[in-house]
């Protein structure tokens, strides 16, 4: 089938199947999907659009990547969503690399469609940035796992139906050569959520407390022992989201313009060292944007390389854009709450901006892997790498 | 203006990448830039038998017809090498100025003789503040055509001493205009020892100066020619700021200092990490600028303004950096970090300073809300 054939036909589906009512809200949190847009993406991949470069046995269409980047594109044209499942989504995808044809064959179909919500178990209190560290144990018993940890930081835990589990099944090896990844039953007795309070007031963020709850072992990915290659495949899956949500801002606004506004509203912007802020903040701003448009042109080795930059450079952006607010409103910005609104919304964005500086690797981590991933210079010493888990540091051992 | 297709944009590059490859070395470099007026008539006239000189010559007079995009990329290769010498002053400055200018009869007689390279050209336009606003100029005409005079001074001319064709702008704002100095007789040009050793500035200072006026060479026109040059710039920066980069991180991999090399060390490798969003910047800010202004979009100017601070900037960073990461070595004399490091700071301020092009790019933002 050519490429022009396979946009007909795909033009020709959409236009014979009229759009569910939701489809706009839809892109807000990716971890849960609504029930008439779960029916609907019942329907895209029934359809054969959801992932249409996987195997046929899984639904798939034997398709290019590139003809499902086609496909996806007419259904980002059209505002529906449904497609590029087998680009974007996290559990689908490493559930169909990694699963047993039996977890495939229980949780796949769900996982796709959105119908199973799930949430991201890896960080623990001991284990932000040195992921390989976790201590959260796995032990086999006949045909299941008993799970005893605490994972945090983990957002949606509430209500969702399964969590994506970096665990430790052996502790005589070297940290990253004893860890699992299975998907765990969230909706059991043994799993106990703690909302965070977040410093922005809200309350997205979870501690889970995990006291002997069960996995089947067939919810296994990868085998045991393997977990940190799934762990990385998850995180390529995770990183390209974030990367992505710098550039396609959906409400379709200019931020660089919102604080030209600001200056306008608040008679600063004749102020020479607000305009000179403001230029580089929006320079700095356009210019990520532009990396990032070249890195979809680029081909694959020089893209991945642009995209790695995106997050980071997002992260003067942000923190950047809350000190020449401040500066813009000046005293005002020592209020706060609902009787200052372009205070509050500082407030609420300058402490937001650490989402991006700490959240998915911090600055300092993006730039150990960016140092050492793109730019070939060597590895950080790891002092624990080749001993037994047991004896490092994180486990309570000697170190040595 | 007729459509150069990606693979001949590419061609021309790469011609222009290996002519440089063997004529522009590091040893070249510096034995071109020990002479009076750091150019190599050699070197120059290899380019000449390139066609490159008439990158911006439209076919209609022999040349090749290229825009922005075709500048941009070979202004980065000649940013790469440090290329000396008059490229931007001649191929650039003073071919856009007579292409953006509807006078057929000079563009018939000049533009071949700058595209074969017995002509070099340049043009005067800043005045003693070396602002390049169109407000800064202290050159005034008198009388028009062909019998015009010149008075005033032109402060910071690329090339100046070396030039045979000088044009000149007189005049401030709306009533800028463009004209040919046609007889010496009157002017005086003094070199000024400058900090980029790369690079020749030079002061005129024009007493009565004979000179003919440049039809449609008004401030539309002007303007656009400093356009045209600032994208240029923007692509020579750019170039610069890759190889400087490049050649840094190849260090970084290499040098060794308690026992592994220093790009090891977080303190050098989360500075490499910064520089390359600043690398990828610098390429991302003179292109987008280029392409903008290529298609005519309503977005070139504010691109073409943002590039002329934002480029830099990441120029400038990247050699600061990149010298201090070289450490002792980099203090030397004999190693290129200090020449790219002048040549960002010369190329922040000609054509004009980062403030005033954040001063545009803010004004044009203004616009918008």
């Amino acid at each position: 089938m050519t490429d022009e054939e396979l946009i007909a036909e795909v033009r020709l589906w959409i236009a014979a199947n009229p759009a569910p009512a939701a489809a706009d809200a839809e892109h807000s949190d990716f971890h849960r999907s609504a029930p008439d847009i779960v029916a609907w993406r019942e329907k895209v991949h029934t359809a054969g659009y959801a992932v249409p470069s996987w195997p046929a046995r899984f639904g798939g269409r034997d398709l290019t990547p590139q003809q499902s980047r086609l496909i996806e594109r007419e259904f980002k044209k059209a505002g529906l969503p449904g497609s590029g499942i087998d680009r974007i989504s996290i559990p689908a995808n490493i559930l169909m690399q990694f699963g047993t044809d039996a977890a495939r064959e229980k949780m796949l179909r769900s996982f796709v469609t959105g119908a199973s919500s799930f949430c991201l178990l890896y960080s623990e209190p001991g284990a932000g940035s040195d992921l390989a560290g976790v201590r959260t144990r796995a032990d086999r018993e006949g045909d299941h796992y008993v799970i005893n940890g605490q994972k945090v930081w983990t957002s949606s835990a509430m209500g969702a139906e399964y969590g994506l589990l970096l665990c430790r099944t052996d502790w005589d090896v070297p940290k990253h050569a004893g860890l699992s990844f299975m998907l765990c039953p969230m909706r059991q007795e043994g799993i106990e959520i703690r909302p965070i309070h977040q410093i922005t007031g809200e309350r997205h963020f979870n501690e889970v407390f995990i006291d002997n709850a069960r996995v089947p072992a067939e919810n296994l990915l990868g085998e045991e022992g393997a977990g940190w290659k799934v762990m990385q495949a998850a995180l390529g899956y995770e990183r390209l989201i974030m990367g992505e949500g710098v550039t396609d801002r959906r409400d379709g606004s200019d931020a660089g313009l919102a604080l030209v506004a600001l200056a306008k509203a608040n008679g600063r912007i004749d102020d020479p060292v607000i305009r000179r802020d403001i230029a580089q903040l929006v320079a700095w701003r356009r210019l990520n944007d532009l990396n990032a448009a070249r890195a979809k042109t680029a081909g694959a080795g020089g893209g991945a390389a642009l995209m790695s930059l995106g997050k980071l450079a997002m992260s003067r952006v942000l923190h950047g854009d809350a000190r020449v607010r401040r500066d813009i409103l000046g005293a005002r910005s020592l209020l706060d709450g609902p009787a200052f609104p372009d205070a509050r919304e500082l407030n609420y964005h300058a402490l937001f901006s650490y989402i991006n500086s700490i959240g998915g690797g911090t600055d300092q981590i993006q730039r150990n892997i960016i140092g050492e991933r793109v730019l070939g210079l060597p590895r950080e010493v790891e002092i624990d790498r080749n001993i037994p888990f047991r004896h490092s540091m994180a486990a309570g051992g000697s170190g040595r | 203006m007729r459509v150069i297709d990606p693979d001949q944009r590419e061609a021309m590059r790469e011609s222009f990448e290996r002519l440089l490859a063997h004529r522009c070395t590091e040893a070249d470099l510096r034995r071109i830039i020990a002479e009076k007026d750091a150019h190599d008539p050699a070197l120059w006239q290899e380019i000449a038998r390139t066609g490159l000189l008439t990158i911006l010559v439209p076919e209609a007079h022999g040349g090749i017809g290229g825009g922005a995009l075709e500048i941009e990329i070979l202004m980065e290769e000649a940013g790469k090498a440090l290329l000396p010498g008059p490229f931007l002053s001649s191929a650039v400055l003073a071919t856009a100025a007579l292409v953006e200018s509807s006078d057929e009869a000079a563009k018939a007689r000049l533009l071949p003789v700058l595209a074969d390279g017995s002509l070099i050209g340049t043009l005067a336009i800043a005045g003693e503040k070396g602002l390049w606003d169109g407000n800064d100029g202290d050159v005034t005409a008198s009388g028009g055509g062909e019998a015009a005079t010149l008075s005033g001074v032109a402060n910071y001319v690329s090339d100046g001493a070396l030039a045979n064709l000088l044009l000149v702008v007189a005049g401030r704002g709306t009533a800028r205009k463009l004209f040919e100095v046609t007889d010496r007789a009157g002017l005086s040009a003094t070199r000024l020892e400058g900090f980029d050793i790369t690079q020749r500035l030079t002061r005129i200072i024009f007493d009565n100066v004979k000179a003919r006026e440049i039809v449609g060479g008004d401030a539309a026109a002007i303007d656009r020619t400093l356009a045209m040059a600032r994208i240029a710039l923007a692509g020579r920066q750019a170039g610069a700021a890759q190889r400087n980069f490049d050649f840094t991180v190849d260090y970084l991999r290499t040098r060794v200092q308690f026992g592994r090399p220093i790009g090891g060390f977080q303190a050098i490798k989360h500075m490499a990490a910064d520089l390359l969003i600043e690398r990828e910047s610098a390429i991302s800010g003179a292109r987008a600028a280029a392409e903008a202004h290529a298609n005519g979009t309503d977005k070139a100017d504010e691109l073409v303004a943002m590039a002329s601070f934002a480029v830099s900037e990441a120029q400038v960073k990247i050699a600061f950096d990149a010298l201090q990461m070289h450490g002792g070595i980099g203090f030397t004399w004999e190693h290129p970090c200090h020449l790219y490091l002048r040549r960002a700071w010369h190329d922040s301020k000609f054509l004009g300073s980062g403030d005033l092009a954040r001063d545009r790019f803010i004004s044009i933002l203004e616009k918008q809300v």
